[in-house]
């Protein structure tokens, strides 16, 4: 039975997705398949939380399943993410679908199946399973990239996003090859123990490590490795962008954490003169700066929010570096800042949606002139997560930012933080550009106007993450202390 | 362990190297005399006809894909039937919850018009 309860999350998922298209193809109604979406996601989320509550080590049998799939505090936090991902973008797209005629049940099922993969990503413990997650993952993104069928935008992302996927993908399973060459395991403790013996050949190794590198970083669309996502991220529906953006980008996280930390975690490899640090970090400035600098000069407010996704994901990148410091500590802020991060993402793409309606979505800074004074509702959410992005104080994102930050200092990379923290000054200018068109300017005369929607989806969503950037940003203490925990039994 | 493969290498370097060679002598020592016959394309030896792009209906994809998935459903099902004794009530229960993943595929393609070849 303690099997059956370990795997529950994973099986609700499937079991919830499976139903979903039975109901898209027997009922004609479908108003409430997004509901259905966002329960199936709640009652997953439930359950690993109810696992983390009764605790792992309580649970007698499941070692059974460890070699293939690891149920420990790690994997429960990141189920925990991605459910709520996965729920703020069914409820968006609950609002959107509708709004805009492309109303198809598909889109739920597809976005249930994505995070079956995501979770499977985050609890592998083999480098097969990280592979099948990892597809099941992808396969599911391509096709909500994709889901506009009418748009050549969307086509055009969603192509671009396949083709490089799955040469990422390619990169990445001949990495795992060598790895299994190299040590004659593919379970991630097998690699580890014989990297710690020291048998393991070395120049294959080395090799792999190159590959592996390229593919992880690919997912998490780190510069120089990230043409791909202004594209897919505007060609998609808003809602598969939220959820690219928020839930595909932690199911990266979570594969990049599992497979440096385990598979390259050794001290040779984590080593500043030998190892992947040097690189990560290279990546981290780079990603930082090309975002930010390029986020700027965007006239489109999604493509800006793509940037300021890669933008983030260079933060992110250097709580990694710093894991080979204090692993820890390190590991815990990057889950804390994956969390306030989900939250903020899919609260601004949420506003982004409130802001349009049928036939006219807003799009560029000028559609949101003026809304501060025409619909202060829409304006205000909008507002609140777009500071939280910046990392501005009572929100969940300075929180999610200092602690990152801080554990990097702890780690000595002085130089990795002030370049991060300049970064995340110059991102500032881009969030509050918004706000100055929001509250500070009036559109043209005669410009087309975007007029919100209205819908108790979306505002639900909006309620959701706003309750959550706020509780995050006053009381941090309880969620990073959680996270505190997945990170050390992970590390255990 | 690399020393063993050496030898396939210097292969690798030595037939390139002559394949090239022969390859960029031909290109400079070889006379050419193009005329406009030769510089058309050639199809076996009737002129072409018609676009260069035939365009298909999707029909024949979307059957071809759903041939290749229920394809490999039997592929797995094949080394289980062989194996079927010995992996007991628990391999029975795993093949039939990925039998009812399929049935369920099944439904929705049927039900989605996927099958029906006039329309």
């Amino acid at each position: 039975m303690g099997l059956v309860f370990a795997l529950s999350p994973l099986l609700i998922i499937a079991v919830g997705a499976l139903l979903l298209m039975m109901a898209e193809v027997f009922f004609k109604q479908r108003n409430g398949l997004a509901l259905g979406a966002t329960l199936v996601f709640a009652t997953a989320g439930a359950f690993a939380g109810s696992i983390w509550m009764v605790g792992v080590e309580n649970l007698p049998g499941i070692e059974a399943l460890s070699p293939w799939l690891i149920t420990d505090r790690f994997t429960l936090f990141f189920d925990m993410i991605l459910c709520l991902g996965g729920a703020l973008a069914s409820l968006l797209a609950g609002g959107y679908l509708p709004e805009h005629n492309i109303d198809r049940g598909e889109f739920y099922s597809l976005l249930l199946f994505a995070t079956f993969g995501a979770m499977m990503l985050a609890g592998s413990g083999d480098l097969l399973t990280v592979f099948l997650g990892l597809e099941t993952m992808s396969l599911g993104a391509y096709a909500l990239t994709a889901f506009r069928r009418a748009s050549p935008r969307s086509i055009e992302g969603a192509l671009k996003y396949y083709l490089l996927g799955s040469f990422a993908a390619a990169v990445l399973i001949y990495g795992f090859a060598l790895i299994y060459g190299a040590t004659g395991h593919t379970d991630l403790a097998g690699i580890t123990q014989v990297m710690a013996s020291g048998k393991a050949e070395m120049p294959l190794m080395l090799m792999a490590l190159g590959l592996v590198f390229v593919g992880l970083v690919f997912k998490v669309s780190g510069v120089p490795f990230h043409m791909w996502t202004p594209d897919a991220y505007e060609g998609a529906p808003t809602p598969a962008t939220t959820y690219m953006a928020v839930a595909v980008k932690s199911g990266g996280f979570a594969m990049m954490l599992r497979v440096l930390l385990t598979v390259f975690g050794d001290a040779q490899s984590m080593s500043w003169s030998s190892g992947w640090p040097p690189a990560m970090a290279m990546v981290a400035v780079l990603t930082m700066t090309v975002a930010n600098l390029v986020a700027g000069r965007q006239e489109s407010v999604k493509r800006m929010l793509a940037y300021s996704s890669i933008a983030h994901a260079g933060y992110l990148l250097v709580g990694v570096v710093a894991t080979m410091r204090s692993q820890t500590q390190a590991s815990a802020a990057v889950m804390f800042y994956l969390l306030t991060y989900t939250v903020s993402t899919a609260g601004a793409f949420g506003a982004l949606i409130l802001c349009g309606s049928r036939g006219a979505e807003a799009v560029s800074y000028e559609d949101l002139a003026g809304l501060g004074r025409r619909h202060p509702a829409a304006a205000l959410p909008f507002a609140l997560f777009l500071l939280s992005l910046a990392g501005i104080p009572p929100t969940a994102g300075f929180f999610g930012k200092w602690f990152v930050f801080h554990a990097a200092i702890d780690g000595g990379f002085y130089a990795l933080t002030i370049i991060a923290f300049i970064n995340s000054v110059i991102g500032a200018y881009y969030y509050l550009r918004v706000l100055v068109y929001m509250y500070m300017r009036e559109p043209a005369a005669g410009a087309p106007v975007a007029i919100p929607m209205k819908s108790g989806y979306v505002t639900a969503a909006l309620v959701l993450s706003a309750i959550l950037v706020i509780a995050l940003g006053l009381a941090p203490a309880g969620t990073l202390d959680m996270a505190v925990q997945a990170a050390t039994h992970s590390a255990g | 362990m690399i020393a063993t493969y050496a030898p396939i290498f210097l292969i690798l370097v030595l037939s390139s190297l002559i394949a090239g060679a022969f390859f960029t002598g031909a290109s400079f020592l070889g006379t050419k005399k193009p005329t406009h016959e030769k510089m058309l394309p050639f199809e076996c030896g009737s002129e072409s006809t018609g676009g260069r792009h035939v365009k298909l209906s999707v029909k024949f994809y979307l059957t071809a894909i759903l041939f290749v998935v229920f394809d490999v459903e039997a592929v797995f099902v094949y080394p289980w039937a062989v194996q079927f004794r010995s992996l007991g009530w628990l391999g029975l229960g795993s093949m039939f919850g990925f039998l009812a993943v399929v049935v369920v595929a099944l439904i929705y393609v049927w039900k989605k018009g996927a099958l029906e070849w006039e329309s």
